[in-house]
């Protein structure tokens, strides 16, 4: 019994370390692999460093007490909201129009005088009827021109310049709770102050949490297309009528295969884990690298398993790299490698919570981000079970390919 | 003449019977380009309505506007009215990034105009969220002033936009992406076309033809270029009907999309003489197009990314190709470069990526 179980290992393991073989001398398959995540990759960390801080021009006017502390406002959160360059008004128009800035912000002449004229809130100043509502005094006017091309950056633009102007007249509208013993300032007009908390012990910065899932995308698409083209090329070459004939358990043979996709994969990802580790890329949580070795190695028996099923239903070394390629991207982006999920509307949520990728994508940000693994238990299960079904289901493809 | 028409029309004829024997190579081609306009949907679905629970303890008409005007601030939140219970189970299960609690007597507080605190819940999943949701507090708080006219308030904006209609998010984007799309189809199949002549060593019997050996090779890439026109013309149909964008300059716009093909046609010509094998085509193709919806203005108008970024999305045609796209169908200029500029840039690319895949294949052929 032991020895049998011995030589189905062996079978197993040359089955696998000769796919293995076979993969390495197929550079342009290794290329079919890697680009996609390599590429998507280099998007998304370009991406964040280069959207959401959009150029805008100041031009200052007024240079009287309110027209220095609100321009000195505008330098202080210029780089976390938005890009500021200073200048005069005919230099800002000629920015704009040639889109050198996206909006250009005017505090005029007069802004001095007119906020003079309207009063700073006093501490004792209580009102008792609604009828204030038309006694407010005409305020200050900040001029802004906007190039509002699509509403997404002008929406953008707009909330970054009302969260300046209210600055001026209420710092602590938004304070975290832990400032909760300070003083409530009086002198705010907003009457508000809303009191923010967080749920988790440390926010990720989106570099991070957007680009790291990229090696979700590597092992998936390593796995996928690697398998896929194995099983491809055995159908291709006629080879899969002879292993069909081989004295060895077709689950072996299977086997075999599959532990071959997943070894592909790991080939990839253990020598790119350890330049991200070295380099200080990625930096889990003492005690999580066992949680990330499952995630990686699930995620790398589904695509094996995925892969098989591509292969062994497609015809052609071409489509099998296109299906491939086209079915990681979806699997990838709908399961929230590219997008925040939580932004999603509710009927993509859905969606999302039947790609498997999303439990794979979610149990990596878990294992590296957080302190705790709290809901990794639940994506694993998840992954786990549907690398069992792609394994069974993959199997079963593929030795019906090649016995037809 | 003769001799070079019949040529060319074979070439043209022997694509097309090669494209209607590999019909899962089409579908999947123009799968590859429309995972682009659903990829650039979904993207465009982020950062903006962030699905917020508001537990409305107070029930009073000043607690529904705060609301409401939370709501309208610059598409930041997705307010979503819910109990306690309900918002906390919400939060964490991740239907709702964030919890809004107004509390009792919120709204005769501001009615007496005295302070009041109300408490946010964040989901910080990741820095960018955490930053949206409260970005929007502050917005939501002063429009809501204003709209009362709160006494108090010494500084407010006044707005004037230079675009008249302002164009959403989704339908920017998925214009741009029509570009993008093009290059995929039209540079896969091409490249596709010419790659398989050295796959299948069949570049060595053109040399026998009465003609010259890349009259017939021209003949195919004409045919992929016919295919990718058709295949970029329902593209451009589902962009109209699923999406509503109707175009104000439809002519402009098929002559951007055409120019388009034929420039990407022949990028992928030179590709396929390059890289020689059909297998990574795709791959490479699809990770090129990544790399230019990151720097053409895909997004935002390209300048406002930087003058480094800028200087170098000039380098790509899709740049220039999306400046006439978004002209063409919102009548919105995103490239300082006026459409004249932009067409006379693509025809110079046509005639330059026409020039180089003729060299590439030439010397392929002689060799």
């Amino acid at each position: 019994m032991i020895t049998r179980a011995a030589w189905a290992l062996r079978h197993t393991w040359t089955l696998a370390a000769h796919d293995v073989g076979q993969w390495r001398r197929a550079p342009w398959a290794i290329a079919a692999a890697l680009i996609p995540p390599a590429a998507l990759a280099l998007l998304l960390y370009i991406l964040t460093f280069n959207l959401g801080h959009q150029p805008i021009a100041l031009v200052q006017e007024g240079h009287g007490r309110y027209s220095n502390h609100i321009a000195g406002i505008f330098q202080a959160q210029a780089g976390d909201i938005y890009s500021l360059i200073t200048t005069d008004r005919a230099s800002a128009t000629r920015l704009l129009d040639s889109q050198q800035v996206a909006a250009v912000v005017v505090i005029p002449r007069n802004f001095d005088a007119a906020v003079a004229r309207c009063p700073a809130l006093q501490p004792d100043q209580i009102i008792h009827d609604y009828t204030y509502a038309r006694s407010g005094c005409p305020a200050a006017r900040i001029q802004v021109t906007l190039d509002n091309a699509n509403a997404n950056f002008a929406g953008e633009i707009r909330r970054a310049l009302s969260e300046t102007v209210a600055f001026f007249d209420a710092p602590d509208i938004v304070t975290p709770v832990s400032e909760s013993q300070l003083d409530m300032s009086d002198l705010n007009p907003y009457r508000v102050n809303v009191m923010t908390a967080l749920t988790r012990a440390n926010t990720v910065d989106y570099i991070h949490y957007a680009v790291i899932p990229c090696l979700v995308l590597l092992i998936l698409s390593v796995g996928v297309t690697g398998t896929a083209l194995l099983c491809a090329r055995d159908i291709e070459r006629g080879t899969a009528r002879h292993l069909a004939l081989a004295p060895v358990s077709p689950v072996v043979l299977i086997a075999g295969r599959l532990l071959g996709g997943v070894l592909v994969s790991l080939v990839v990802i253990v020598p790119t884990l350890a330049i991200t580790t070295l380099t200080g890329l990625i930096a889990p949580p003492a005690g999580h690298w066992p949680a990330l070795a499952l995630v990686f190695l699930a995620t790398a028996v589904c695509a094996a398993g995925l892969g098989a099923v591509v292969g062994a239903t497609m015809r052609g070394s071409r489509a099998v790299s296109m299906a491939a390629a086209v079915i990681c991207t979806y699997l990838f982006f709908l399961g929230g490698g590219f997008t925040t999920v939580q932004f999603l509307p509710t009927w993509l949520r859905q969606v999302t919570t039947f790609v498997p990728i999303r439990y794979a994508i979610d149990g990596l940000r878990q294992s590296l981000f957080y302190p705790g693994l709290y809901g990794f238990g639940a994506d694993m299960r998840v992954l786990l079970g549907t690398a069992i079904v792609a394994v069974v289901v993959g199997g079963v493809v593929v030795r019906r390919a090649w016995s037809r | 003449m003769t001799p070079t028409l019949t040529a060319l029309g074979g070439g043209f004829r022997a694509e097309i019977q090669q494209i209607r024997r590999s019909r899962l190579l089409i579908v999947l081609t123009i799968a590859e380009a429309v995972t682009f306009l659903v990829l650039v949907s979904i993207f465009g679905l982020t950062g903006n309505h962030v699905p917020t629970a508001v537990v409305d303890r107070d029930g009073g008409k000043l607690s529904h506007q705060w609301a409401q005007e939370m709501a309208a601030t610059y598409h930041t939140y997705g307010i979503r009215y819910m109990d306690a219970r309900s918002a906390q189970e919400a939060l964490s299960e991740g239907d709702v990034a964030a919890i809004l609690w107004i509390p009792r007597g919120f709204s005769q507080h501001m009615a007496q105009h005295t302070m009041i605190r109300i408490h946010f819940v964040v989901d910080n999943v990741n820095a960018d969220l955490t930053n949206e949701v409260e970005l929007g507090i502050s917005p939501a708080a002063r429009a809501f002033g204003v709209a009362n006219r709160f006494p108090g308030i010494r500084v407010v904006t006044a707005e004037k936009d230079v675009v008249r209609h302002e164009v959403g998010f989704i339908p920017y984007l998925v214009v741009s992406a029509l570009a993008l799309t093009t290059f995929v189809v039209a540079g896969t199949l091409a490249a596709s076309a010419v790659a398989r002549e050295f796959e299948t060593r069949t570049l060595a019997y053109l040399k026998l033809s009465p003609t010259h050996p890349l009259v017939p090779l021209a003949g195919r890439l004409l045919a992929t270029g016919a295919v990718s026109a058709v295949a970029v013309a329902v593209a451009t149909l589902l962009v109209v009907v699923s999406y509503g964008v109707t175009p104000l300059h439809p002519a402009e716009l098929a002559a951007g999309l055409l120019l388009c093909v034929v420039i990407f046609s022949c990028i992928g010509a030179g590709l396929g003489t390059l890289v020689r094998r059909t297998l990574p085509l795709s791959a490479l193709i699809f990770g090129l197009a990544l790399a230019f919806y990151l720097d053409s203005g895909s997004l935002e108008p390209a300048r406002f990314y930087g003058n480094g970024l800028w200087v170098v999305a000039h380098t790509s045609p899709v740049y220039y190709a999306v400046g006439i796209l978004q002209e063409a169908v919102h009548g919105i200029q995103v490239t300082p470069e006026t459409i004249g500029i932009n067409f006379a840039a693509l025809i110079g690319w046509a005639v330059l990526a026409a020039g180089a895949a003729w060299l590439g294949l030439r010397r392929a052929v002689t060799a």
